[in-house]
């Protein structure tokens, strides 16, 4: 989930920020302060994060595109300069499209707004855009809520106190509010001070960019993974279900199931999963062989090169074409399975399945797959070349059934004449005329056309004087057979 | 003349074409429902029909000539739709300088429209982000009540020529009088279409109760899921047959069938009762709510208030009732939809009426429409606005006749399904992508979108401007373009797709509907490119078919966030490469999944997706991970009691092979068979391990085991130095590899005493057997 830090550079962030009545840093340097240790924690702990830097007053400028280079964009922190007032309308507009352009609209971002809370005075300030919200054209709408899922975090280089002697706590509520709620503000606890602003930052990181680690458990054998970026919660139903579902951090692999068969399922996100090493005694049974020689020359190295499961687990996903089904919490389910770049680089990539008991019609109910063991005979057939899968549903949908839609004449039309050419085809066609005599004759039942039964019986009789002499005389008693029952089916009398 | 078939796997096949063949014509007699009283071929032709049943390919004279017809209908040339209709022969002879006149005028409208829509999608957007439907919307109950007063026996006046095609044939015969279909039956099959869309997009838990009104009320179906299909209500309607012209006017009405609509309503349905079961102390969760849509021939405005009057109490009525019931619930909103259907070339009696709020618990909207073709594409609008469909025209997509396999003609077909497939464009509103698919929908060039517009293919050039925006006006889009792309995608590919949506024919029976769909429910996929104008190509979509259900697919056409991402031979065991990696295979495929009948009751009560993680754990308990770490997993001899020993339950059988199993490899031992990588001693502790695992499952299993501790050699220390580690052992096995004369001594004693368990193990095993 990409980034942008939207900084504000207007002149009241260079308000200095007195301690002990000595003045020595401004609420700008704190900010850079804290954002620095965001990044900093981010290259070590986060690094697949794309994340970008936009600097605003006025105007608004993008400093850093998207970018994992972590020392880029606190190069370009040291080098912010100051600017004029605060707008933050058009530096929301500015996030929008630069999110956009990169990322389309599907994507959900994370927008860290770090400001001091004097939010501008008259035209362009947030009061100002808050309040004329309902009455606006709509080539001038509040760039609010974006067309992206967003999570909104607003940093306050100022505390809560501070804010409430205006309406700025009021209007930074409003605008988490327009954002879609997803979000939080920060405040500073107490005295501003190099301290207090790393405790804000460092809530934020806890909030948002600390690492999702689970253990993967296939049966007996784990490892210990990583997963980014970070699963959501999903809210099933606003109704029903209120409470927000969170991926649990014990993924366990149910089975496995066939590319073909699982065949391009509709996910609602997509992570990686890394192994990561956790310093602890290999314990497991079959692990390690290694753990009582003496001290490694490196950790990572170490951890390279002892067995894990991941890594055996993705080469034969990739080598078989399948995917593993796993549990992700009470009737939640993903897949595990390898994606390759076009770098020929691969991973071991797990997308999430809405929750519910059966995401996936073709698959069926997910509790209600089973070992193959269990079967009377093997679904796959000994040879590999059946499957259980698609399941197929109970009842044929339209498109699959013969139906009689007359809604346009010309259904009708090619229904009627249809039987007109096998009637003309008698005794030869008789199965084919009787299965699409009976077809009409259902529908005009369920319709209540019985004009159209009368039509069609004339149609017969019609056709009935008009066959040749050398017309087998089968021809003509089907004919007559059929007008004469499709007449009494007019008259209510079938 | 016989038409030679083709098959849709011949070669040309591969360009991506499709083949028309007259699948839908060639089901087997079987498949032919014979619920109410089907036709019997009479005696006489019995024999003949049977031995003729090979040849039940299709005449195809006439077919050619509708095919003919139908490509007039579907050419992006003509600027016309269906010469059959008298207002669309006189706009065919308008002069062309006219016509090019209306064209711009066109253009213009269409400009602004353009301009109103995006700012009807922005809205739109806006509003679908603030409800998205819920489990229990109104769209959960649907209840519709159609009018079998005598009225509706009159004539829509539409008049259906369906003698067309003979004239040509036979001269001199006078074709039959065109038909008309009755009011009662234009509101029937109107109906019936919408209950079709909506079974095929949402095949679960949107559930129609159809309630016919005259003298009395007659309810056709239930609540209940297996009730939820139009075969069901076209049986009941069959059984109930036209209105009787002759029923006193006095003792019939529509508030009959109303009255037992709001009572429907109270009724809890399947799902309701299983959340309410479920949710136990937050069963209030579960809210009920629904919709009536009434199809009638209302008298007069006042009327029309006094059935809503009528419809308010008797939810108060009932909601009272459901107080004190466990089967019933309480109505929380109830939205009327009156559709009053009057015969062709008449003037309305009751005007139209938008959404109101009659009460906090009844909203009514009222339209009034003629009969006929009218009422079908009101009905198709509503729909789509009811369930949150959208529509998607497939454009281009190469059909070949079956007469003349060498050429092919691009065809359109119309889709209907959920508009979250286009969610991601409609919420761009006005940015880029609007300028791409959306010019192509609306576009400058009117004869291009004629037949894309023109839902139904019957409004003239004239009014199909009309046409277009009262759809528009009642929210409902036309639909989205998306081209047929030819390099074919294979199903071991594995499409990062963000959505599946079902999806439902707008045309079902039309010849390019379903040569598409038989194409697809033949297992192909194909995907769908966003036409643009500027050269990039953007595949957005894929259709699919996953057991005879047909999928839109939506993909994902962004960068993606996970781009570059730590290849994983860098991470974490990344460097070890002697994974087992063709025996995890192996592995994966005994536990591949399979579904299990929800009937077949496990005596442990475990769902079965336990039972598959409970075998996972069986089959793991020992499992090195690479080649390096293990002798057994490398010896042949050593499969069948490795397969075996990891199952919940040993036969007898099975205890068998693994004891011969293991005498096999005593007796490799004792000839010194070489091993693959260690020592017999080193695989004898692993395969002790292995079985140890297993040995308290049940007897047998630990039988197994005391076949390996009786049978397999063992130092006399050995117990003493398993206590210090299974590792440390195999480091010392090491050095013992190098060999020194002593240990080779033991070993010989050893194989001695061994050879005297075998002996012994063999009269057990004679025992056995016996």
């Amino acid at each position: 989930m990409p980034t942008v830090v939207l900084m504000d550079a207007s002149l009241s962030m260079t308000r200095p920020v007195s301690l002990d009545g000595i003045e020595e840093f401004q609420r700008k340097n704190l900010a850079v302060h804290g954002l620095n240790m965001l990044f900093e924690h981010m290259a070590s702990n986060y690094r697949l994060e794309f994340t970008a830097l936009m600097a605003f007053s006025s105007l608004w400028e993008l400093l850093v595109p998207f970018t994992r280079d972590y020392n880029a964009l606190q190069e370009a922190l040291s080098n912010l300069e100051d600017y004029d007032k605060t707008c933050l309308e058009l530096a929301l507009q500015g996030v929008s499209s630069v999110v956009q352009q990169e990322w389309g609209n599907g994507c959900p971002c994370q927008v860290v707004l770090v400001t001091d809370g004097s939010l501008g005075i008259g035209k362009g300030s947030l009061r100002h855009s808050l309040q004329t919200l309902k009455h606006r054209g709509d080539d001038k709408k509040f760039p609010l809520p974006y067309p992206f899922p967003t999570k909104m975090f607003i940093l306050c280089i100022a505390n809560a106190e501070e804010l409430q002697m205006t309406d700025a706590m009021e209007n930074l509520e409003e605008l988490l509010r327009l954002s879609g709620g997803d979000g939080q503000i920060f405040t500073v606890d107490g005295p501003l001070c190099m301290k207090s602003v790393q405790a804000m930052f460092g809530m934020l990181i806890d909030r948002a960019y600390s690492p999702f680690h689970a253990v993967l458990h296939c049966g007996n054998l784990s490892s210990d993974v990583q997963v980014f970026p970070r699963p959501e919660s999903v809210v099933v139903d606003e109704e029903v279900e209120p409470i927000p579902r969170a991926v649990s951090t014990d993924l366990e692999i149910v089975g496995f199931i066939e590319i073909a068969d699982i065949s391009s399922p509709p996910v609602i996100s997509r992570h990686l999963v890394l192994p990561i090493a956790v310093n602890k005694e290999v314990d497991e049974v079959g692990t390690g062989t290694t753990d009582e020689l003496e001290e490694e020359p490196s950790a990572s190295q170490m951890a390279g090169k002892s067995p894990n499961f991941c890594v055996l687990l993705h080469g034969s996903l990739k080598v078989e074409g399948m995917v593993a089904l796993v549990q992700l919490g009470p009737e939640w389910f993903g897949m595990l399975y390898s994606q390759a770049d076009s770098k020929k680089k691969s991973n071991l990539m797990m997308s999430l399945f809405e929750p519910g008991s059966d995401p996936l019609p073709w698959l069926g109910k997910i509790s209600h797959l089973g070992p193959v063991s269990e079967a009377a005979e093997n679904p796959y057939g000994e040879d590999d070349s059946k499957s259980p899968f698609p399941v197929q549903p109970q009842v044929k949908r339209s498109y699959a059934q013969n139906v009689t839609v007359w809604i346009k004449a010309s259904g009708l039309q090619t229904d009627v004449q249809k039987i007109l050419r096998n009637a003309r085809k008698l005794p030869d066609k008789t199965q084919t005329f009787y299965k699409e005599l009976n077809r009409l004759r259902k529908a005009a039942l369920a319709f209540g056309f019985w004009e159209l039964l009368k039509g069609v019986a004339e149609l017969l009789e019609r056709e009935c004087t008009m066959l040749p002499d050398s017309a087998h005389p089968d021809a003509a008693f089907q004919l007559s057979h059929a007008a004469h029952q499709l007449k009494l089916a007019s008259s209510g009398d079938s | 003349m016989k038409s030679t078939l083709l098959t849709p796997s011949l070669k040309n096949n591969e360009s991506g074409w499709l083949l028309y063949s007259t699948c839908g014509q060639k089901r087997s007699p079987s498949e032919l429902p014979g619920s109410y009283g089907e036709l019997k071929i009479p005696h006489g032709g019995r024999d003949k029909a049977i031995s003729n049943l090979s040849s039940d390919t299709i005449s195809t004279s006439g077919l050619k000539s509708s095919v003919a017809k139908e490509k007039v209908a579907l050419s992006p040339t003509s600027s016309c739709i269906i010469p059959s209709f008298e207002s669309l022969k006189s706009s065919v002879s308008e002069s062309i300088s006219e016509e090019a006149a209306a064209k711009k005028e066109e253009e213009r409208e269409e400009e602004e429209e353009d301009r109103v829509l995006k700012r009807d999608l922005i809205t739109f957007y806006t509003l679908y982000r603030l409800a998205k439907m819920k489990m229990f919307s109104v769209a959960h109950k649907t209840v519709f009540v159609v009018d079998h007063c005598p009225y509706m026996a009159e004539s829509s006046r539409q008049q259906v020529e369906c003698d067309v095609l003979t004239k040509s044939r036979a001269q001199g015969v006078i074709p039959l009088a065109p038909v008309s279909k009755s009011l009662w039956t234009c509101a029937v099959e109107c109906s019936m279409e919408y209950c079709r869309i909506l079974f095929d997009v949402y095949p679960k838990d949107k559930l129609v109760n159809y309630i016919v009104s005259d003298s009395e009320f007659h309810i056709l179906n239930t609540w209940r899921r297996e009730d939820q299909s139009t075969h069901e209500l076209m049986s009941a309607l069959a059984a109930v047959g036209p209105p009787n012209p002759r029923e006193d006017p006095e003792c019939c009405s529509i508030l009959h069938g109303l009255v037992a609509a709001v009572e429907a309503l109270c009724k809890i349905t399947e799902l309701q009762h299983e959340k309410r079961t479920a949710l136990m102390d937050t069963a209030e969760r579960v809210a009920n709510r629904g919709r009536i849509i009434c199809l009638t021939n209302a008298k007069s405005d006042t009327h029309v208030r006094m059935l809503e009057d009528c419809i308010q109490e008797t939810i108060s009525e009932q909601n009272k009732l459901a107080a004190g019931s466990d089967r019933l619930m309480a109505i929380q909103q109830c939205d009327l939809v009156l559709v009053h259907i009057y015969p062709q070339g008449e003037e309305t009696l009751v005007s139209d009426r938008p959404k109101k709020e009659i009460s906090p618990l009844l909203t009514s909207e009222v339209y009034s429409v003629r009969a006929g073709r009218h009422l079908a594409s009101k009905l198709n609008i509503l729909v789509q606005q009811h369930f949150d469909l959208a529509s998607t025209t497939i454009t281009n997509i190469p059909m070949k006749e079956e007469q003349h396999a060498n050429t092919s003609a691009n065809y359109d077909v119309e889709l209907l399904h959920h508009r979250d497939a286009h969610i991601e464009f409609f919420k761009s509103g006005g940015s880029s992508c609007i300028t791409g698919p959306w010019a192509e929908v609306v576009g400058p060039n009117a004869s291009e979108c004629d037949p894309i517009i023109d839902i139904w293919g019957l409004y003239s050039a004239g009014d199909l401007h009309m046409a277009g925006t009262s759809t528009r006006e009642n929210g409902v889009k036309e639909t989205m373009t998306l081209k047929w792309c030819t390099p074919r995608t294979n199903s071991i590919e594995l499409h990062y797709c963000t959505g599946a949506y079902r999806i439902s024919p707008t045309d079902v029976n039309s010849r390019p509907s379903s040569c598409l769909t038989n194409f697809l429910l033949n297992g192909r996929s194909v995907l769908l490119e966003q036409p643009r104008k500027s050269g990039s190509k953007v595949i957005s979509h894929m259709l699919s078919s996953h057991g005879g259900e047909i999928f839109l697919h939506v993909l994902n056409s962004n960068r993606s966030t996970l781009e570059d991402p730590p290849s994983i031979s860098e991470g974490c065991g990344g460097r070890v490469t002697d994974y087992r990696i063709t025996d995890f295979g192996e592995f994966m495929r005994d536990n591949r999944l399979t579904p299990v009948a929800e009937s077949s009751h496990d005596p442990s009560g475990k769902l079965p997706v336990e039972r598959a993680k409970a075998q996972l754990e069986r089959y793991t308990r020992y499992w090195p991970m690479i080649i390096s770490q293990t002798t057994i997993f490398n010896m042949q001899a050593v499969v069948p009691l490795a397969n075996l020993i990891v199952k919940e339950v040993l036969t007898e059988e099975d205890l068998l092979t693994c004891q011969k199993t293991i005498y096999n490899l005593v007796d490799m031992e004792r000839k010194n068979d070489p091993l693959p990588i260690s020592t017999y001693r080193i695989m004898w502790n692993e395969l002790e391990t292995l079985v140890k695992t297993h040995a308290g499952a049940t007897d047998r299993h630990q039988r197994v085991l005391d076949c390996i501790v009786a049978c397999r050699s063992k130092p006399p220390e050995e117990e003493e130095r398993k206590k210090r580690g299974r590792k440390r052992e195999e480091r010392e096995d090491r050095t013992e590899k190098n060999g020194s004369k002593e240990a080779e001594d033991k070993s010989w004693q050893e194989s001695e005493r061994r050879v005297r368990r075998f002996l012994s193990a063999c009269a057990a095993l004679t025992y056995l057997l016996l």
